[in-house]
């Protein structure tokens, strides 16, 4: 009788937490105030980051200072995503670890950090680009940090100007602007054994990523120093590279005098801004487009994205206040919708 | 005390309190015993106001403090002892001219003068002169200037003044003075040395101000000896090696350091006569600086400038109405650094004065200059102003002029970003100004209105740097009132000094007002004394502060105003023919209030300082 009751409840108990969980599945726990939505993170400052909701109704400026009631320092470069953490990188030296959906800080990693910009992750590792010194053209790192106990564990010597880093398999890739100065490489470390290799691109080398066809694709910008004398002048290009052998499969270049410094990827298409003009090419396109897709509004577009047909820009206008982020309807070019956001606003991510 | 209102009324009025012939005594001394005579006779329609020892002495810290508690001038510090910029009537850093001894001493670097890289135990008197003065001290003399000035006395003397000072945060500082005259003859040399760990408590926080010790040498050595009745030649130096470590902010620690060696030095020969007076300096400057993004590492950036200098001034009065003065000024400028290669830049300047007093109640100013510089092309700079005497205690002062800033070093040349195809920012402005003198109390009240265009604003250009472009246009106009009433009731002396400013700064093209411009400041300053027994009470408010362009309030935008007070009591141990000791006490930030000046960067809590100072 005993065992009866007894798997009557247990039974039970299962039924229960089974259609529990079903209420779970079918409406999942929020897991934070900032779930479903886009973050835009501006330099400062002071620094901050913004978040808007996916449908746009709800909006909160300075996210971070609200839940932790500190701020984040000067001046905040660029955030990594990993699991249910976010990786705040701010220039200062420090990376701050927060949950990505609730904002709480959960840890900092601030030894071995000298002038952070990127981080990218691989598994229980991430790999954080850093200038060092930026006056130093031959102290720059890739830092390499522990993300179970956020300790920087080793350093990999690298060429002047780390820009944007990205994991793909067991290699990193990292692209040298060039810092306070130019550069025209891009590293690709193997993280089994830490060798190193370069890829020769055109100068100032910064956005980066893998496109539809597999292939790495750079955009550099050029180099344009008006004041050096006499002034020093070169080519921007978008580069694409075979992962397998590191060969350069295509290389676009624009013609003088375009300097193009924003660059996103969305679903098999390059999007670049050039004088308020937005252009498009596909993967397997060898030559620039000739026209924009439409005209952009913006005293300094300072940051794009593309999502879902939406392009995102920011404007950082006069650079001593709110930066605005736009909405465009990637068909029509329509202005969707604008938010007013942190100062400096250059980067959006969609959480 | 009334000796300081008799100096301030010789300044502020110079001919018309005096009769002709005392004049040119006073004149005469003046020519002789300081540099910077254009300050007392070519600004008649300015109002100018003179610090002398007795508030010096009052400041046992730095530079910053001493004008932020006693003039209108509005400070950015990044934190205590950091890097310190002034605002002179809604202008910027660059637009305040230092002037030490008649020079022009700003950075050919970025235009500024750090006020806590100037010691001012070695300097006899700061003279604050507000409004435009590029015609008579160059580039940056927009919304106002500072002088600092030694005095060379050749009367049968000898003086030294000790000073020991220790306070919180392990501050120690060290002066020493010594000032000789004969009737050939004078001489003063002046040491001071400064360390402080300056690791303060920030206040509602449990962190402190970390990477925040500095210390500093200054050396004040002058000299006088007349070689003729009529001619006395003159030799100025002035060295300070400071060694800072910048604090971070409350949110990201620093663990850089400043290095810095200023050197000036000046030989002046100066003859004076009946009708006329020449005045001839020659001067070399030297600035340096290595900045350690990380102290702990041998790894720096550095910058120099070098500069040469020549200049002539000759005064000639053509009857006891009109004086004509011309000055003729040539100064290379040699730089080289880590971050701007080796830049050269030479300026030869011509100037013009013209002082007309048709009658004691009536001096008026005509003054024009033309630069001609090698890296660009500057604007005609005039000005004029006008002194009027309405009755025994009211005078009014009027002045109009064209000023100018030219491009620096760092933003023609920096790497990256610099531009050279930029031109000087110039500025138009108008200044009036009431004065009520009577005797036992000084009211001073001005307005203004100044126009500025072509300002160098720094942004990020399409490749992505920081790059100066010509491109702002702002005004700010405003009031000041300037209040010093004394009153001695038998043994008991008071003084009561206040400054209160409204300034309206903005951008044209937005119509809102600049960062870090407060629109309200106010201080004051009751001192008491009483036989042995002296003290003073100083007050400071101030305003908010955006710290974003959009005007908006809130921690993200604005810094909350603050007050701040200090309380000083002195009390004389020994006063025995010429020697006298005196203790003082001191509590810098007496309510413990927690403020920042600049965002993230809290100033320090209640702090105390004890100094003994021994004259004999």
């Amino acid at each position: 009788m005993k065992k009866i009751i007894y798997s009557i409840v247990t039974l039970s108990l299962l039924v229960f937490s089974c259609s529990n969980d079903d209420d779970a599945f079918t409406q999942p726990e929020p897991l934070g105030a900032y779930e479903n939505g886009i973050l835009v993170s501006a330099e400062g400052g002071p620094s901050s980051i913004s978040y808007i909701s996916n449908d746009f109704s709800v909006t909160e400026n300075q996210v971070y200072f609200n839940v932790n009631n500190e701020n984040l320092g000067v001046y905040l470069q660029s955030i990594g995503f990993n699991g249910d953490k976010a990786y705040v990188v701010v220039d200062a030296g420090t990376i701050t670890v927060v949950n990505r959906y609730t904002f709480e800080k959960l840890g900092t990693i601030d030894t071995g950090l000298t002038l952070p910009r990127y981080i990218a992750f691989n598994g229980t590792t991430a790999y954080v680009s850093d200038w060092a010194d930026p006056y130093d053209a031959t102290d720059d790192y890739i830092a390499v940090v522990d993300l179970t106990s956020n300790s920087v564990i080793s350093t990999i010597a690298v060429a002047e100007g780390p820009e944007q880093v990205l994991v793909n398999e067991d290699k990193v890739y990292v692209s040298h602007k060039g810092g306070y100065s130019v550069n025209n490489v891009i590293s690709v470390i193997n993280t089994l054994d830490s060798s190193l290799e370069t890829i020769t691109v055109n100068d100032s080398p910064d956005e980066l990523f893998i496109d539809n066809q597999g292939h790495l694709t750079v955009l550099s910008s050029g180099a344009n120093q008006y004041w050096l004398t006499p002034p020093v002048e070169t080519l921007a290009s978008i580069t694409r590279i075979d992962l397998n052998d590191n060969s350069i499969i295509s290389n676009i270049e624009f013609p003088e005098g375009q300097h193009p410094g924003l660059m996103t990827y969305n679903d098999g298409n390059t999007y670049y801004i050039l004088n308020n003009g937005l252009y498009s090419l596909s993967d397997t396109e060898t030559s620039l487009p000739t026209t924009t897709l439409f005209d952009i509004t913006a005293t300094s577009a300072y940051g794009m994205a593309v999502k879902s047909n939406l392009l995102y820009v920011t404007d950082a206008v006069d650079f001593s206040g709110n930066s605005i982020l736009t909405v465009y309807d990637l068909s029509t070019g329509t202005e969707t919708n604008s938010f007013d956001v942190g100062v400096i606003a250059s980067k959006i991510y969609f959480n | 005390m009334k000796k300081t209102i008799g100096l301030l009324i010789a300044v502020c009025c110079s001919v018309v309190s005096f009769a002709q012939t005392q004049l040119d005594s006073v004149q005469y001394l003046d020519v002789i015993e300081l540099s910077d005579i254009k300050l007392k006779q070519n600004a008649a329609g300015f109002k100018v106001t003179v610090l002398n020892d007795s508030v010096l002495s009052k400041n046992t810290s730095n530079f910053t403090d001493l004008l932020r508690f006693n003039s209108n001038i509005y400070f950015k510090e990044n934190g205590y002892g950091m890097v310190s910029s002034p605002s002179f009537r809604g202008t910027n850093a660059s637009q305040t001219a230092v002037i030490w001894n008649g020079i022009n001493i700003n950075s050919q670097l970025n235009g500024q003068t750090d006020f806590n890289t100037i010691n001012t135990n070695n300097i006899n008197q700061v003279v604050i002169r507000n409004g435009g003065g590029s015609v008579q001290y160059g580039s940056g003399a927009i919304g106002g200037s500072v002088h600092l000035d030694n005095r060379l006395s050749f009367t049968q003397h000898l003086k030294n003044d000790v000073k020991l000072n220790y306070g919180s945060f392990e501050s120690k500082n060290f002066s020493l003075i010594t000032d000789y005259g004969q009737d050939k003859f004078a001489f003063n040399l002046g040491v001071n040395y400064i360390d402080s760990d300056n690791d303060y408590k920030y206040l509602d926080s449990d962190k402190i101000n970390e990477n925040g010790a500095f210390n500093n040498l200054s050396l004040n050595v002058n000299l006088g000896y007349f070689i003729s009745e009529k001619d006395v030649i003159k030799l100025y130096h002035q060295s300070f090696i400071g060694e800072r470590e910048f604090s971070g902010t409350t949110a990201t620690p620093s663990k850089s350091k400043y290095e810095d060696e200023n050197s000036r030095s000046m030989l002046e020969w100066v003859s004076t006569h009946q009708n006329y007076k020449s005045n001839f300096k020659v001067a070399y400057l030297k600035e340096y600086f290595e900045f350690y993004q990380n102290k702990n590492s041998e790894f720096f950036t550095f910058g120099q400038v070098n500069t040469f200098l020549a200049k002539h001034n000759f005064n000639y009065k053509l009857s006891k109405q009109v004086s004509v003065t011309s000055i003729l000024d040539y100064n290379l400028f040699k730089g080289e650094g880590s971050s701007f290669g080796n830049p050269e830049r030479s300026i030869f300047s011509a100037t013009g004065l013209l002082q007309y007093n048709p009658s004691t109640n009536l001096n008026l100013g005509f003054n024009v200059r033309q630069d001609v510089t090698s890296d660009f092309s500057s604007p005609l700079l005039f000005s004029m102003d006008a002194l009027i005497g309405i009755t025994k205690f009211y005078k009014v002062k009027i002045n109009g002029s064209k000023n100018y800033r030219i491009p620096t070093f760092n933003d023609l040349f920096w790497q990256p970003g610099g531009n050279l195809h930029l031109v000087p920012e110039s500025s138009y402005q108008f200044d009036l100004g009431h004065v009520l003198d009577f005797n036992w109390l000084q009211l001073q009240l001005n307005t203004y209105y100044i126009k500025s265009q072509d300002l160098i604003q720094w942004k990020p250009n399409i490749s992505g740097f920081w790059s100066p472009q010509n491109i702002a246009e702002a005004h700010s106009y405003g009031a000041e009132v300037e209040l010093t009433i004394s009153k001695k009731v038998n043994n008991h002396q008071f003084r009561f000094s206040s400054n209160y400013s409204y300034t309206v700064s903005e951008n044209l093209e937005t119509n809102k007002q600049l960062i870090y411009v407060p629109f309200h400041k106010a201080n004051a300053t009751l001192a008491y004394s009483f036989k042995r027994f002296s003290a003073h009470y100083q007050q400071l408010f101030n305003g908010d502060v955006f710290t974003t362009s959009d005007n908006l309030k809130g921690p993200f935008y604005s810094l909350q105003s603050y007050n701040v007070a200090n309380l000083g009591v002195n009390y004389k141990l020994l006063q025995h023919f010429n020697h006298e000791l005196e203790l003082g006490l001191k509590v810098n930030n007496l309510f413990n209030k927690l403020y920042q000046n600049v965002a993230f960067r809290p100033m320090p809590n209640r702090n105390f300082n004890i100094q003994l100072h021994y004259k004999f």
